[in-house]
């Protein structure tokens, strides 16, 4: 089945639990992800996101539970339909802006020649970098390298885009630009699945799941979360702190 | 395993070798200089220089492609470019043969300028018509270090750690391979360990075929052996590279 045919939820996980020795990171975790919107997961650092996202990836075998992504298993078969972009910028630093994008739409499989060039040259626009498409990777700041790095994870356009923390370092007025771009995809039918822990991330995403020591302490859309709190005008920095509170609260009372 | 997927990692690779100029100066100048210093170190005994230059040869192929090799590759999983790659549709073995490619093509130019300068600017003998043959057993040296390479930098978490294992690997092969003494003068239990490593049918095949003139087919053992460890070796170093690794 291609994945226009395939109408399910993007991503479906059951009881998903993953320990690395002694720590557990993912902890019977199950979510549903429908197509075509922005999902934020949500948590401080060490919370078990970036291990949530590489267990999604394939990159990392569960322990216990399943993972279905437009239906399927992870296998090198679906990678072809997800763009990955991991939380280190991840880049040939010998290689120029468009040689790395180049490279990875060429690994995705976009053969013809004048498809790849436009869809290389799409990409760095979109990340602002065309005219310094011939630079060395050395030679771009934090940022720039974090936008190349964007820029290789969706150059092959894939369905299911997993960002792992993608706005760190990104200046505010880029930043808007990569959520326009992000909701224009979700148009499109594109799932995004973002970790952050940045309430700026999380207020332009469409569903959230606030994450804690590799369990799922709440998940709803951003105005659900912030209501949940009984407070009017809480954040969803208010909403992570209740959900957390609340969680600990329970955990006292067992 | 995909083509088209090996050509663009090869492609990649050669152009990451391209762009950094001084890395390809450092390939090919240091070779030079120690076949020079070989040269000018011996008090002009023709016979016994001639007698160094086979295993000396085979030595630089076997270490510098497995430097090279082993300490990219090290880069590609600590930089987490190999993680990327993980999470593509590119196969383990994509990635080993694409590698080998690679490194095939600066490999024969490093080869083609050492044995060039070692024959014509330093005058070392060799038998009439074995250039051809000098640098088609130096390839299946140079296809050992490259699997080699790629292979110990998965027990390696940095580069200087990857550093450390360059004696560890090299050492005891330069000292029981023949490059110092013959193997057939140590003792039976040295014997026994150099048949488990490549380096001493290097230094065989290339001195047979360089001072004695021997064809390519009379070395047929010495290449089955080195293929052989290159298979086994390439299989080992995609099994490094496993997807759904912790």
């Amino acid at each position: 089945m291609t994945s226009r045919e395939y109408t399910g939820p993007a991503i479906k996980v059951n009881d998903l639990s993953f320990n690395y020795k002694n720590l557990k990171a993912v902890d019977q975790l199950s979510l549903e992800v429908p197509r075509g919107m922005s999902f934020g997961v949500l948590g401080p650092n060490g919370s078990g996101k970036t291990t949530l996202i590489r267990l999604l990836v394939g990159l990392l075998k569960p322990k216990y539970g399943t993972i279905h992504m437009m239906g399927q298993p992870p296998s090198r078969k679906m990678s072809r339909y997800i763009g990955y972009m991991p939380q280190l910028a991840s880049l040939y630093t010998e290689l120029s802006i468009a040689q790395n994008v180049d490279f990875f739409a060429r690994i995705y499989g976009v053969r013809n020649r004048a498809e790849r060039r436009m869809q290389v040259e799409e990409a760095i626009q979109l990340v602002d970098l065309w005219p310094r498409r011939r630079d060395s990777i050395y030679n771009l700041s934090g940022g720039m390298k974090q936008r190349v790095s964007l820029a290789c994870s969706m150059v092959h356009r894939p369905p299911l885009l997993f960002l792992d923390e993608p706005t760190v370092g990104v200046d505010p007025k880029l930043r808007v630009t990569f959520w326009e771009y992000f909701q224009n995809l979700n148009k499109q039918g594109v799932t995004i699945v973002i970790s952050s822990h940045t309430m700026d991330d999380a207020a332009h995403c469409d569903r959230l799941a606030f994450l804690r020591e590799g369990r799922i302490i709440a998940e709803g859309t951003p105005y659900e979360l912030r209501q949940a709190t009984g407070q009017s005008e809480a954040t969803l920095e208010d909403a992570f702190l209740y959900f957390v509170v609340s969680m600990e609260e329970g955990n006292e009372s067992k | 395993m995909s083509p088209s997927n090996t050509l663009s990692i090869a492609l990649r690779v050669v152009r990451q070798l391209v762009r950094d100029r001084r890395t390809i100066v450092i390939i090919l100048v240091i070779p030079l200089v120690i076949m020079t210093l070989l040269r000018y170190s011996f008090p002009g005994e023709s016979s016994l220089l001639n007698n160094a230059y086979p295993p000396l040869l085979a030595t630089m192929g076997l270490l510098f492609s497995f430097m090279l090799t082993g300490i990219s590759f090290l880069r590609e999983r600590s930089q987490g470019t190999m993680e990327r790659m993980m999470a593509s549709p590119v196969s383990r073995f994509d990635m080993v043969v694409g590698y080998l490619l690679g490194f095939f093509i600066l490999a024969l130019i490093q080869i083609l300028v050492v044995v060039l300068f070692t024959i014509y600017a330093l005058g070392a003998h060799h038998a009439p018509g074995a250039l051809w043959r000098i640098c088609i057993f130096q390839i299946i040296v140079v296809t050992v270090g490259v699997n080699l390479g790629i292979f110990i930098s998965a027990f390696a978490r940095n580069e200087f750690q990857m550093v450390q294992f360059i004696p560890l690997i090299i050492f005891p092969q330069i000292l029981l391979c023949g490059v110092i003494w013959p193997v057939d003068q140590m003792s039976t239990a040295l014997q026994w360990i150099a048949k488990f490593l490549p380096l001493k049918y290097a230094i065989n095949g290339m001195t047979d075929i360089m001072l004695k003139g021997q064809g390519l087919l009379d070395v047929g053992y010495e290449i089955g052996i080195l293929a052989a460890f290159a298979v086994v070796i390439s299989i080992l170093a995609a099994l490094t590279l496993r997807r759904g690794a912790a």
